[in-house]
């Protein structure tokens, strides 16, 4: 066991390193950051002056070597434009992006749960019908047009919850809701017919045979077995959900780790890309690793020897 | 009888509104700040050092808790701020005579020594000032006594007082920042502005108090909540439900539609940024003026207005704005006429037209790329097949460093300091993709930089629009409103060099 964690582990490292390496050709592929953080009157003699004293003059792969040689320390430079270390201000907004991802996945999997096993007990029934609706409707609209949508209705017409912002418990609802509703959607089928499947098992049907109370058959037999997929998938979209927290964040002004990431994207501040592309994919892996092992102890079927 | 003529009764009307406004005017000034105004701004500023600050939403806020030399009224008129008055003593020497009793925030004076220490500051390399190119005409700054500086600069430099105002003249505390090092400055500023930063949370809160102590005399608000909220959409939601007073921008499309709430109010100004498209006027066939005027004739510029701004712009004839010096009104734009575009391209011996490329970019502070596309559009109408090219922002600033733009590129140029001749300088500089030479152009902008007296500087820039008018070095195109939404509760007059200067704003009622 000891050798497979670090086996993951290692193969982990490579593959932040692999990100980091694609991710920062890829922000340079697109211009530096001179022109934007010149004032519009700079003339090219200024331009390329500044370019030297910050370094984006010399060849990519220099410059690539100097932030790796940083970068191992924990050092991803300062940021151009906030003029701090750009780590630590990744860090700082760290407890806003978690705050609005778990708050999103805890309300998927509450909504979802409940709404695929309905209607996979009930499979054709009206509440099957309004809980494959509600996964189509909800996998299918865009998350930012909901965002808007909602924040028209919820907080324009009616007046229930603050415009966007972070703050107290109402002002989570919205955001979370935004990047909740796509994961619920894919929660929602995947329950369903792993229920489905579940309830058609012999063991399912020797618990009928004994007498057991069909809610007890459910929720104590098939239920468990049907959840087990659901870690995984979970487990997976985490990556997806740290990508609509990006869009989200933004509409809504959340203060987390999207928002000012896509900031320093626009701003070219590499610095700041740089140590979120790090954190973010860290977060990533170790998410994927963790579910991984969680899944061994919960499924001792696949439990490696 | 005329009308238009003022009556005795109206007269007596007038004297007694201006006796009563002068009255008025120093128990104002004298009153102490109250209540709180919350604000939404599409970016907040990157930092509080006034030398490291990135992008114009930073230099067009953090005058609010500075001040420059110099100042702008609502206007748009160069007024004195920290100095009291300026001179040029000779051609390289600019002296200016600073206000006595000025304190900054933590109580530190005001003198010549911050100017020095300040100039000293925004000019070392090693500070990698972000605006030093604002700053670079400077040599050395002198202090003649506690309240009289020299500033010298390498060439002259008529603009000098204006570099020195708002945008790259906020002074800084020399004891002030020494002790608190250039982290901290960025977030904990002391300057003598009308508003002291008391806490900012980045990206969600900057909380800024009245200086009871102003020297223009307090601020009428006490307190500014300012949120950074980046979605259009949602900035409007705020101000639709009251949780914010004043936002800014408010996107052109939806100003009809706030215009009709009446708990609301917009307010549009035109902002200084001047669109253009630069013609290379190096590469034939556009080394022709007639080419040139014929470009300038093929394009509707007023029905972009209406149709991409919805009417909230202003058609400029040349490249100087509306707000700039000298801007002459009787120097009039090139009409929509594709018939006259099409004879002079024939005349220039291009009856059936060329083609050619044009070069326009998406991700920088305004939009380009629909101006681009109907432009291109209006130029096939006439015979130009021009090819587009979409660049993101930052990959298109290489090519023009590189000079390897097309013959026509989309492109817009903030007037920061509302003179043409430093925009008409920039656009002629002989690179980043702009070529156009002339000696006589050359000569009059000469002649008006040796022009201290602002007054008799205006009207020279006449001569010089109408050149360029008929030069048409570039299709000339346009500048956009800027506007501001307000809720009945405030009244904010936005100012025309479109820094967000908070210090008139008031609470109604």
């Amino acid at each position: 066991m000891r050798a497979y964690i670090a086996g993951r582990l290692a193969t982990a490292v490579l593959v932040i390193l692999g990100v980091s390496v694609v991710s920062f050709f890829l922000t340079f592929l697109t211009g530096d950051p001179a022109e934007i953080m010149l004032p519009p009157g700079a003339t090219a003699v200024q331009i390329e002056k500044f370019r030297a004293e910050w370094g984006f003059a010399d060849p990519l792969p220099v410059q690539y070597w100097r932030f790796l040689k940083r970068a191992v320390h924990g050092d991803f430079g300062v940021s151009l434009r906030h003029g701090q270390s750009s780590l630590p201000l990744i860090v700082a907004r760290l407890p806003a992006t978690l705050q609005l991802t778990v708050t999103a996945m805890l309300l998927a999997i509450v909504l979802a749960v409940p709404l695929g096993v309905l209607a996979a007990t009930r499979r054709g029934g009206p509440i099957d019908l309004l809980a494959m609706s509600v996964a189509l409707v909800g996998q299918s609209v865009p998350n930012f047009w909901l965002a808007i949508m909602m924040i028209l209705l919820f907080a324009v017409s009616w007046g229930l919850l603050p415009t966007s912002g972070r703050g107290g418990v109402a002002h989570v609802v919205m955001p979370a809701a935004a990047i909740a509703i796509n994961l619920m959607a894919l929660l929602t089928r995947l329950v369903r017919s792993t229920m489905i499947e579940m309830l058609s098992e012999d063991y399912v049907r020797t618990a009928r045979a004994k007498g057991l109370r069909e809610l007890f058959v459910t929720s104590r037999h098939a239920l468990p077995n049907a959840l087990i997929p659901l870690v995984t998938v979970v487990g997976l979209q985490f990556g997806y959900i740290l990508g609509g927290a990006v869009v989200i964040e933004t509409i809504f002004t959340w203060p987390g780790v999207g928002l000012f990431t896509i900031q320093a994207i626009l701003n070219r501040d590499y610095p700041v890309v740089q140590a979120a592309v790090f954190i973010l994919a860290t977060a990533v892996v170790l998410i994927n690793l963790a579910v991984d092992l969680l899944y061994v102890w919960l499924d001792p079927r696949i439990r490696v020897t | 009888m005329d009308p238009q003529a003022l009556t005795r009764r109206d007269a007596l009307r007038l004297l007694g509104l201006t006796t009563a406004a002068t009255a008025l005017r120093p128990g104002l000034s004298a009153a102490a700040a109250t209540g709180e105004v919350k604000i939404g701004l599409a970016a907040e500023p990157n930092t509080f050092d006034p030398h490291l600050t990135v992008g114009r939403n930073s230099q067009i806020f953090i005058a609010n808790v500075y001040d420059g030399l110099t100042a702008r009224d609502g206007q748009g008129n160069l007024v004195p701020g920290l100095a009291e008055s300026w001179k040029r003593l000779n051609a390289t020497t600019w002296q200016f005579t600073l206000r006595k009793g000025v304190k900054f925030h933590n109580g530190d004076d005001f003198n010549a020594e911050s100017v020095k220490f300040t100039l000293d500051r925004a000019t070392n390399p090693e500070t990698k000032a972000t605006i030093s190119s604002e700053l670079s005409t400077i040599a050395a700054t002198e202090i003649v006594n506690p309240f009289t500086v020299n500033v010298t600069t390498k060439t002259p430099d008529f603009l000098l007082p204006v570099r020195l105002g708002e945008l790259f003249g906020l002074m800084l505390s020399s004891k002030h920042t020494a002790a608190m090092g250039k982290e901290a400055i960025a977030t904990k500023p002391n300057g003598t502005g009308p508003f002291k930063l008391v806490a900012w949370t980045k990206n969600e809160k900057l909380l800024l108090e009245a200086n009871e102590n102003y020297w223009r005399g307090a601020p009428q608000v006490k307190t500014l909540v300012v949120r950074p909220i980046l979605e259009d959409a949602a900035r409007i939601a705020a101000l639709q439900t009251g949780e914010v007073d004043l936002i800014a921008p408010v996107p052109h499309v939806r100003i009809a539609e706030l215009q009709r709430n009446d708990k609301l109010a917009i307010k549009t100004i035109a902002a200084p940024r001047i669109f253009h498209v630069t013609i290379d006027v190096r590469k034939p066939p556009f080394d022709n003026v007639k080419v040139r005027q014929a470009l300038n004739h093929a394009v509707d510029v007023n029905a972009i207005i209406k149709t991409l701004y919805f009417g909230h712009g202003t058609r400029l004839a040349t490249v100087v704005d509306k707000g700039a010096l000298g801007y002459d009104p009787s120097v009039q734009p090139y009409a929509y006429d594709p018939n006259r575009a099409k004879a002079l391209l024939a005349e220039a011996g291009f009856p059936n037209g060329f083609e050619t490329e044009f070069d326009s970019f998406t991700g920088s502070i305004a939009d380009h790329s629909k101006p681009a596309e109907a432009i291109v559009g209006y130029l096939q109408k006439v015979g130009i097949k021009a090819k587009l090219n979409v660049f993101e922002f930052s990959a298109f600033g290489p090519r023009r460093v590189q000079n390897t733009t097309s013959p026509l590129f989309i492109y817009s140029i903030g007037d920061a300091y509302l003179e043409p001749s430093w925009v008409i300088r920039w656009l002629t500089q002989g690179g980043l993709g702009m070529h156009y030479k002339n000696a006589r152009l050359d000569e009059m902008l000469t002649k008006i930089e040796a022009t201290d007296d602002s007054k008799k500087r205006a009207p020279q820039y006449s001569a010089v629009q109408k050149l360029i008018k008929d030069e048409a070095p570039f299709i000339f195109l346009y500048q956009a409103d800027a506007a501001f939404g307000m809720s009945a509760r405030v009244d904010y007059t936005p100012r025309p060099d479109e820094t967000q200067w908070l210090y008139p704003l008031r609470l109604k009622g």
